[in-house]
């Protein structure tokens, strides 16, 4: 699981050749929003270059290319990745009836069919478990500033507005063991609204979310870190189980079964596998 | 007459720009042309050659660039100078 993904725009050098210094679990390569129409070629020829000639070390690297609706952007977009060793795509304006087209082009191009399905579109939270269940659809990403546009209200910290969104991006995802990431937080230099985002994306169930600054990386990966207590109460309950060679027992007054147990184990685990 | 510029004045970037000539030219504006000079020059050229561009004009000023910067710069210099009419004058980004 990936907890950070951060967006660098793909027609600034300056981003795209330090892209493995911002310790991000994954960077997203911007072709689409962020990038001005007139710069889309740049981009394309920026990202080739500098993918021919430079092997990105720990740190995957998805392109967030145009939608599949902007078809020629899009054919253009996989035009210029075909054959490099990206991680996969980001699929902006997802919806499932377009899936099978878009790994088609994805092979085509000699890419991994590997989608993050970036949902932005009210519609697509109707669809969001056939997204999920498609086998191309690694992961779902939640667009909030697409969605509340389309609503036309404006985004809060309280997040009450795309609670809905969030809550059905995390079912559908965990439904089929992919992975749910979170909007970024969009205010560059407020560190207490980014801790308080990345928080509650946490506790709705999210395994990350997205970053547009690098300067968010550190704080997304202690808010998707376990705290020192709840390592110590995983380990205690795993060393009780063990111990007791049972999955139901009474620890601190409270009851232990087995889904407290696996959660634990899994917790352990996730430590585990980021020492 | 036709003209296309390219590129940001930003740092690790370059601007290109491409125009007719009635031979190959370059001009080379960097803080590093005394020590990178000649593989900005042969950078150009490899690119050039592949498009078998010949009667040019480039202008690069180079803000620290490296060679995928600059291939690709050019490449898309040349793309739209290639698609550009006799009379355009194009100047993309400002940065």
């Amino acid at each position: 699981m990936r907890r950070s993904y951060l967006f660098i725009p793909g027609d600034v050098p300056s981003m795209l050749q330090n892209l493995d210094v911002f310790d991000a679990d994954a960077v997203i390569i911007d072709f689409e929003d962020g990038v001005h129409p007139d710069q889309k070629e740049d981009a394309r020829q920026l990202t080739r270059a500098f993918l021919i000639h430079h092997t990105p070390r720990n740190v995957a690297v998805f392109v967030r290319v145009n939608a599949f609706e902007e078809t020629a952007w899009f054919q253009k977009d996989l035009k210029a990745l075909s054959g490099l060793p990206i991680t996969g795509i980001v699929l902006p304006k997802a919806h499932p009836k377009d899936v099978p087209h878009v790994v088609k082009a994805l092979e085509g191009a000699q890419l991994p069919s590997y989608i993050l399905a970036l949902l932005e579109t009210p519609e697509v939270f109707f669809h969001a478990h056939d997204l999920a269940s498609h086998k191309a659809i690694q992961g779902l990403l939640l667009g909030g500033e697409d969605l509340t546009q389309a609503f036309g209200i404006p985004r809060t910290l309280e997040g009450e507005e795309i609670l809905f969104a969030r809550s059905t991006i995390v079912y559908a995802a965990k439904a089929w063991q992919k992975e749910a990431i979170d909007t970024p937080f969009t205010t560059v230099d407020d560190r207490e609204g980014l801790l308080v985002d990345a928080r509650k994306a946490v506790a709705l169930g999210f395994s990350g979310k997205a970053a547009i600054h690098p300067n968010h990386i550190e704080d997304l990966h202690d808010a998707f870190a376990p705290s020192s207590a709840a390592i110590a109460a995983a380990e205690r309950i795993v060393k009780r189980s063990e111990t007791l060679k049972s999955m139901r027992f009474s620890l601190d007054g409270k009851m232990v079964d087995k889904p407290v147990v696996e959660r634990a184990r899994a917790l352990l685990s996730r430590v585990s596998s980021r020492r | 007459m036709k003209r296309v510029t390219v590129g940001t004045l930003e740092s690790s970037d370059c601007q290109i720009t491409v125009s007719p000539a009635k031979t190959r030219q370059l001009s080379i504006d960097s803080v590093v042309k005394a020590s990178f000079g000649e593989a900005i020059e042969a950078v150009i050229h490899r690119v050039l050659d592949e498009a078998a561009l010949n009667h040019v004009l480039v202008e690069v000023i180079d803000k620290g660039a490296l060679d995928y910067t600059i291939e690709a710069r050019l490449k898309t210099a040349i793309k739209r100078f290639e698609e550009a009419d006799d009379e355009t004058e194009l100047f993309v980004h400002t940065g």
